[in-house]
């Protein structure tokens, strides 16, 4: 705090006419006073929040690197080091699933990247322009982002096995086969489909925030120079909402290692192998080994795998990024 | 600059500075008729779930999947008896019913998100208005955390919080809970940072300590802000049933009484018209929260770029 201007000539008389006393009355004394107790408040104040940060946070990270070089004997408690769990990882997961995994975690991303960010930004785009029920669009969008994810995959999931097939039946006399079984090869699409549906809420609301923060003269002088709506769209609230959308991208990245689909809601711990992702395969086990330690260092070296690769591609977004990415000018 | 540029040109031809009528556009038409259906498609799903939900699920469902109910029958108050979830704990072992669901599911929801807001709220407040080094050490790891990834500590965090005897306690979840990291730190520090410096010098020349400034002029101005977050995490913190269900195995929220009735086909709660019964009662109190409080929820949080 900026306090260098405070002499004691500034300190109000108090009720009974008497000025507070700054301990002698030295200008250099009052100072200090007042940053020691600036400290103090300081000191305390956030000493809760670093702990916090440094219990939850940083030894969590610390423990679970550590512990990717671990082998615990959970009988005896023993503990000695390998570096064998990062090969064991792959022995318990097999290769051709490792792929399936891989690939469907990158599909994932890459659809919420050509689908979901540029329906969402176009969808913004409409309620920024306050077009007719621009006000109800953006409350139902964001309406599945407040329903819980299992209680709208358990209505999602019965409408597609059961009212639906019975509808396409009697009204088409097509016979639709249980789409979320993955022995009918639709089950990851559907999955997908169901994750992209219900994920417009966060980001059209930041995206439709941003965008209203736009200076109506520049879109005035756009379309006084001829611009039709695909060119404001694209020279004008594109670039001035890029801020918010590099967030949604840079911070997508780590997506493909965290992103679990909504899988344990659709299937919990019994996701066929061929719809699984890395977010969904890592919360399973970790649930699965249900206290059992012996699994966890085997969890924690794929964790740091993971970790190896999504760090260096994150800040690899970022750089192209802010090295390509438009400006306001 | 250009901006600028165009400000004195618009002047100078003396238009106005509100935005024009809406136009439709081919692009803008296009997003109607998209919105329309995924509008549809939604309000067809809830639609689809509140009338099965009233139907009797032996005479009526099976051969009436998406028509409206033969008969209407009131399957919530035996939803209601019947939602169990059986806990076999270390230290608990027995059945936990809906009422319960719910006061758990308000106790972790409540106190998660109350103290989600208030740390980063108070280190942001710090942060802002305390110039030492450590508050730009603080900023820094809060954009740093935000752009790297970690990924898979979880069995870390679950042995961290079994040594902690933090593991299956709802208070040890909002200790879990009580970080100033992510971007509502940065929503909170923004605001806080804008405060002309002369709101709380003025204070403290009164005599205020710099508890009362906090807690007198900081958090009063930034009240609608901490509401709002509030809202979020609660939002949020109530909907996850992932967390709970690794954490607080003796206290089973709603959320997670949800996801164990969807996943277990040997009791009368398997059939589809009794588990959408289920969700509906689950729906409620968080739809009730939306509706009063959508104008603040869809209000004017946005974040910004991330800049290290």
């Amino acid at each position: 705090m900026d306090e260098s201007r405070i002499t004691k000539a500034d300190i109000p008389v108090t009720e009974d006419g008497v000025q507070p006393s700054s301990s002698g009355g030295d200008k250099r004394e009052f100072h200090l006073k007042g940053s020691q107790k600036d400290m103090i408040f300081y000191v305390c104040m956030i000493a809760g929040a670093v702990i916090q940060f440094a219990v939850c946070y940083v030894w969590v990270n610390v423990s679970s690197f550590i512990m990717a070089f671990q082998n615990i004997n959970v009988a005896t408690g023993d503990i000695s080091w390998t570096f064998g769990n990062f090969g064991d990882i792959f022995v318990e997961l097999s290769w051709p699933n490792f792929w399936t995994m891989t690939k469907n975690s990158v599909l994932a991303w890459l659809l919420s990247l050509v689908v979901s960010i540029p329906l969402g930004l176009l969808f913004s785009y409409y309620i920024y322009k306050k077009m007719p029920g621009s006000i109800f669009f953006r409350a139902v969008l964001f309406m599945p982002s407040i329903v819980s994810a299992i209680v709208m995959v358990t209505m999602f999931r019965y409408f597609v096995t059961s009212a639906m097939p019975d509808l396409m039946n009697d009204l088409f006399g097509v016979s639709m086969p249980n789409v979320l079984d993955p022995a009918t090869g639709h089950a990851f699409g559907t999955v997908m489909f169901y994750s992209i549906w219900v994920g417009f809420g966060t980001s059209v609301l930041m995206y439709s925030n941003g965008m209203s923060g736009i200076d109506p003269e520049l879109v005035d002088a756009v379309h006084i120079d001829g611009a039709n709506g695909i060119r404001e769209f694209w020279h004008i609230s594109l670039p001035l909402v890029f801020p918010t959308l590099s967030v949604f991208l840079i911070t997508g990245v780590a997506s493909i290692f965290v992103n679990q689909i909504n899988l344990y809601s659709f299937y919990g711990g019994t996701a066929h192998a061929s719809v699984q992702t890395f977010g969904y395969y890592l919360y399973m086990a970790t649930k699965q080994a249900d206290g059992d330690y012996g699994s966890y260092p085997r969890l924690a070296a794929f964790g740091l795998i993971l970790t190896a690769v999504a760090i260096p591609l994150t800040l690899f977004v970022r750089w192209l990024l802010e090295k390509f990415g438009p400006s306001e000018d | 600059m250009f901006k600028r540029e165009l400000a004195k040109r618009n002047k100078l031809l003396g238009i106005r500075r509100e935005r024009a009528h809406p136009k439709f556009s081919p692009v803008t038409i296009a997003m109607l008729i998209v919105l329309i259906l995924y509008v549809a498609s939604l309000f067809l799903l809830f639609f689809w779930a509140v009338l099965t939900a009233f139907k009797d699920p032996l005479l009526d469902f099976r051969t009436n999947t998406y028509g409206f109910p033969v008969e209407w029958v009131w399957n919530f108050s035996y939803v209601f008896t019947q939602f169990v979830v059986h806990v076999s704990t270390e230290t608990r072992v027995g059945v936990v019913g809906m009422a319960e669901m719910y006061l758990y599911s308000f106790l972790y929801a409540g106190g998660s998100a109350f103290f989600n807001t208030l740390v980063p709220c108070i280190t942001a407040y710090l942060c802002a208005r305390f110039k030492y080094k450590f508050s730009r050490v603080m900023h820094t790891t809060v954009l740093i955390t935000m752009v790297i990834p970690v990924v898979g500590s979880l069995p870390a965090e679950i042995r961290m919080a079994q040594s902690l005897g933090l593991y299956d306690q709802i208070w040890g979840m909002w200790i879990l809970k009580a970080n100033f990291l992510g971007m509502y730190f940065l929503v909170f520090y923004n605001i806080f940072k804008a405060l002309p410096a002369s709101y709380t010098e003025a204070a403290k020349i009164d005599g205020a300590g710099n508890m009362s400034v906090l807690l007198r002029i900081a958090l009063p101005l930034v009240r609608n802000t901490f509401f709002t977050v509030f809202l979020i995490y609660f939002i949020q913190y109530w909907n996850d049933y992932q967390t709970p269900l690794i954490y607080l195995p003796s206290y089973p929220t709603i959320a997670q009484g949800m996801y164990t009735v969807s996943v277990t086909p040997t009791q009368e709660m398997s059939y589809v018209p009794m588990r959408l019964a289920a969700a509906i009662l689950m729906l409620v109190p968080i739809l009730v929260i939306f509706l009063i409080f959508q104008k603040r929820l869809l209000g004017n949080l946005t974040v910004g770029g991330i800049k290290g």
